[in-house]
């Protein structure tokens, strides 16, 4: 018998003196919304509020990123081939961007930007697909890594954004910076992702 | 002096790592406390909803393994089964020779730490990374993770850096930023260089196949965009029957953990990588890994393969507290440990971890925190009634014989006069009854004054007073 | 049931329970049979011993009065861990309906009398250590609403309350040292509020965290919850 056999028969020799076996419950995922995190009704609002508490860093300007990537000294990035034209003129100004990411020289990447597909507002998570952004690299290896996510692509709350989760093969719900407490349980952000986590809605 | 093995060890443990653990898990406990409660005042009935659906799963879980495996497949992964360890590690050996790798990363995965697979590669001249920050810190040490969450728990700072040191990670330095900083550059190069990647998962998706996988630091993620094989190592008991109750499960996985309404990243796996994604994993195994899961499905304990691994009755366990990880001589520790681990062994070395169901005040907290209502302190007792039965020499260490006690109980006359003739404790020195279970009393405490039977003789006179008021 | 902890050790717990529940004009019977409620040996793994000893008092407590017992240990040990201990057995719905009648006494008073607060008077400030056993049971609430609402007594909160103190029966024994500093850590929590008493439903747990309070030279003042409802109200029935 092979292991596959194997470890179906035996477990329907465990399963089959059971008398009863329980039940699937009703599922209603209302129960499982977090009334505290959604006060303004699942708005923008409430997402940055809620990655802000996991510190998310949330911008409404391109200006504003200027000025981050400014204060970082960060002029050399990644940009997602697809979002340049979003991208506008004067924050191009000074940076240099590429469109792909050489693998052999990961740490010239200052900045990666990127597509989100969506936001969730009740948990401050940035939604990336690899439909949407191609390269998973960009997104971990630079120390900043910039999300641009549509304005009308926001989930209220978790149980939404599992309903969408659809054929991608790959989605990773991103909620803050990359960290650990593994050190005697000190907060140290940054660990193997980005140090530092943008997103700004367009 | 006590015999059980984890009273004892609890008594030499080090005095800074009792400090840590003790003090880890207290703060854990407690931010668990705040955040779950403070976003979900309904906590206590989705615990018992989470339950009821894995305990379904469980009790359906041919139905759901097979379903999981056809989706799996449609989506165009490999999917492989492991009846025990060794099955297990030589599949995982014959995928990568097959595939010509020799570099490989590996994301935190109790199954693989179950299956001991890191010495089985290690061995057969594979170079195998831990990615998580503390796991790599346990490997470099030749260690053990002591908590399922936080596996180096029980080490300081300064002794990290001198495992750094002596790795060649830098001059000796114990800030957690420069030791985590040193990682950093360490690991990525080991990802970008690696041609396979193993995970475990947290859940699968009976539904749609997918695999999700949590953690903080995003090593899983980054090791899957960099190789180009994903070995995912699942325990057969991680299925859940479709995506929804994952929206659930996740709500309460990282409140009860690490009290995090999410952990940083979660990633939903279908499959491969489509063929225009310029990272990722060509191609996608999942190992389904039995290795002791059947049986327990079998026992009168199953209750336990509900565990998601959040790490929560560690955290509140008063002995765990005391005693830290490595006293439970197991992968899993604390009150889970104490359950899991006798079981996962097998009927044949059952009675080598008979001792461990017994290292519990048997107080609750376990099943209190517990995200999917697992009644912890029933199944111990359980596996105690157990190991009597098996007469398994272990669970005896020290253990008072009950026996003439349970033939004093049933007979009542005989209570009632050994509760009187016990008064004479009251007048022997209790410095000469060193031995025995009285000995291991009032080692620790002192024992208030015998007075058997007084108030049956308060309650016969009140009786007869009332019957012949004067 | 008195318990057979109160048997040997601690009259006055049962006295009390005795007293407060005449009180309340209730009659009382303490059938001479009694001895234990079966836990020492179920917690122990012997459970068929234990089975023995349920039986016993099963049949010594016959007839359908409430089983009152001034502990949230053995209450719980018949309620829930005697049905554990007979699920595989042909006489588990006796055991249940044992387990039906059987209340912890304050939980009794709070939840089965519906008495809402307690009358008399006690200048004291009272710690409340809720023993585990009464976890997920009406006695801790019980206890906080009748002892919080004697005149003059001051609740204080100590830190981590759900804590084991580390007493568990014969766990006790068998894990002296884990025992001890988890019962010296819920000590050190107490004494930091300062407390005129502290008070339980459980003399387990008592009997444990002044047993080693007291070889650590300072004895706790503790008291059991029907003690202090009955020396807050009741004068005690003097027998001669």
């Amino acid at each position: 018998m092979n292991d596959r056999a194997r470890i179906f028969s035996a477990i329907n020799d465990a399963l089959t003196p059971l008398q009863e076996r329980a039940a699937l419950p009703e599922l209603d995922p209302a129960q499982w919304v977090c009334p505290s995190r959604l006060t303004e009704g699942g708005s923008w609002e409430d997402f940055r509020r809620n990655f802000e508490a996991v510190n998310g860093t949330f911008l409404t300007s391109f200006e504003a990123l200027s000025r981050l990537l400014r204060d970082a000294n960060a002029t050399e990035g990644y940009a997602d081939p697809g979002l340049l034209e979003e991208l506008p003129e004067t924050f191009r100004d000074g940076l240099t961007l590429h469109e792909t990411i050489d693998r052999g020289s990961i740490d010239r990447y200052a900045f990666g930007i990127t597509r989100a597909h969506a936001a969730i507002a009740e948990s401050g998570t940035v939604i990336l697909r690899d439909l949407d952004t191609p390269d998973r690299l960009a997104a971990l290896a630079p120390w900043i890594h910039i999300t641009l996510v549509a304005k009308e692509a926001l989930f209220s709350n978790v149980t939404e954004a599992i309903d969408d989760l659809g054929e991608d093969p790959n989605t990773v719900w991103v909620t803050g910076p990359s960290k650990t407490a593994d050190v005697e349980g000190i907060l140290i952000e940054g660990v193997h992702g980005p140090g530092i986590q943008v997103c700004l809605p367009i | 002096m006590s015999h059980q093995q984890i009273d004892q060890f609890a008594h030499r443990l080090d005095k800074g790592v009792r400090d840590s653990v003790l003090g880890g898990s207290a703060a854990g406990t407690e931010k668990r406390r705040q955040v779950l409660f403070g976003d979900l005042p309904n906590a206590d009935s989705l615990r018992a909803l989470a339950g009821r659906i894995k305990q379904h799963t469980l009790e359906h879980l041919d139905r759901y393994l097979e379903a999981a495996e056809e989706r799996l497949i449609d989506n165009g992964a490999k999917v492989h089964f492991a009846w025990d360890a060794a099955s297990a590690c030589q599949q995982v050996e014959t995928l990568l020779r097959e595939r010509g790798v020799r570099q490989v990363t590996k994301s935190k995965t109790m199954v693989s730490e179950e299956i001991e697979l890191n010495r089985h590669l290690a061995e057969k001249g594979f170079d195998l990374v831990e990615t998580d920050l503390g796991e790599f810190i346990v490997q470099l040490d030749g260690d053990h993770p002591s908590h399922v969450v936080k596996p180096i728990i029980h080490k300081n700072r300064s002794q990290i850096a001198k495992t750094f040191e002596r790795c060649g990670l830098g001059d000796y330095n114990d800030d957690p930023e420069t030791i985590t900083r040193r990682a950093r550059e360490y690991m990525r190069r080991k990802y970008l260089s690696a041609e396979a990647s193993i995970t475990g998962a947290n859940f699968v998706s009976a539904e749609s196949g997918r695999l999700c996988i949590v953690t903080n630091e995003g090593n899983s993620r980054f090791g899957l965009a960099g190789a180009r094989v994903h070995i995912a190592l699942v325990g057969i008991e991680k299925l859940v029957p479709d995506d929804r109750s994952l929206s659930l499960m996740l709500n309460l996985l990282g409140r009860s953990a690490t009290g995090q309404n999410l952990t940083v990243y979660t990633e939903f796996i279908r499959g491969p990588r489509q063929p225009e994604a310029i990272s990722g994993p060509e191609e996608m195994h999942v190992i389904f890994v039995n290795a002791g899961r059947t049986e327990t499905l079998a026992s009168d304990c199953r209750e336990i393969l509900r565990c998601i691994r959040c790490g929560a009755c560690m955290n509140v366990c008063p002995v765990y507290r005391q005693s830290s990880g490595h006293a439970y001589r197991s992968v899993y520790p604390g009150p889970l440990g104490a359950v899991l681990s006798p079981l996962l062994a097998g009927s044949a070395r059952f009675a080598e971890f008979a001792d461990l169901p017994k290292a519990s005040s048997l107080c609750g907290a376990c099943n209190e925190v517990c995200p999917v209502d697992i009644p912890i302190p029933d199944l111990l007792l359980r596996l105690r009634d157990r190991a009597h039965r098996e007469h398994a020499p272990a669970a005896f260490d020290d253990a008072p014989n009950l026996k003439p006690w349970a033939m004093l109980a049933k007979s009542p006359a005989a209570w009632r006069m050994s509760l009187r003739a016990a008064n004479m404790l009251n007048i022997v020195p209790l410095g000469f009854l060193p031995f025995g279970p009285l000995g291991r009393w009032t080692s620790q405490r002192t024992l208030p004054s015998w007075r058997g039977g007084r108030y049956r003789q308060w309650a016969a006179e009140r009786k007869k007073q009332k019957n012949n008021p004067s | 049931m008195m318990t057979c902890l109160c048997d040997a050790f601690f009259d006055d717990v049962a006295r009390a329970t005795h007293e407060v529940l005449e009180s309340l004009g209730i009659e009382v019977i303490v059938p001479e049979s009694q001895t234990c409620c079966g836990q020492p040996a179920f917690n122990g793994g012997d459970w068929a011993s234990a089975r023995q000893v349920i039986r016993h008092t099963l049949n010594v407590f016959q007839g359908d009065c409430p089983i009152i017992v001034p502990s949230g240990s053995c209450a719980a040990m018949s309620f829930h861990g005697a049905l554990l201990a007979h699920e595989k057995e042909t006489d588990l719905p006796q055991v249940q309906a044992f387990g039906a009648r059987t209340w912890e006494i304050c939980d009794f008073l709070r939840n089965g009398l519906g008495i809402e607060s307690w009358e008399g008077r006690l200048d004291a400030r009272v710690a409340i250590h809720s023993s585990c056993h009464s976890r997920g049971t009406g006695t801790p609430e019980a206890i906080r609403t009748l002892v919080g609402s004697i005149a003059g007594v001051t609740l204080l909160d100590f830190t981590q309350p759900e804590q084991c103190c580390g007493f568990g029966g014969t766990f006790s024994v068998t894990f002296p040292h884990i025992s001890g500093s988890m019962g010296r850590l819920k000590i050190d929590s107490v004494r930091a509020t300062h407390p005129d008493l502290l008070v339980s439903g459980d003399m387990s747990c008592l009997m444990h965290l002044n047993g080693l309070a007291e070889k650590q030279g300072s004895p706790l003042p503790v008291k059991h919850a029907i003690q202090v409802l009955r020396d807050a109200r009741v004068t005690p029935v003097t027998v001669q």
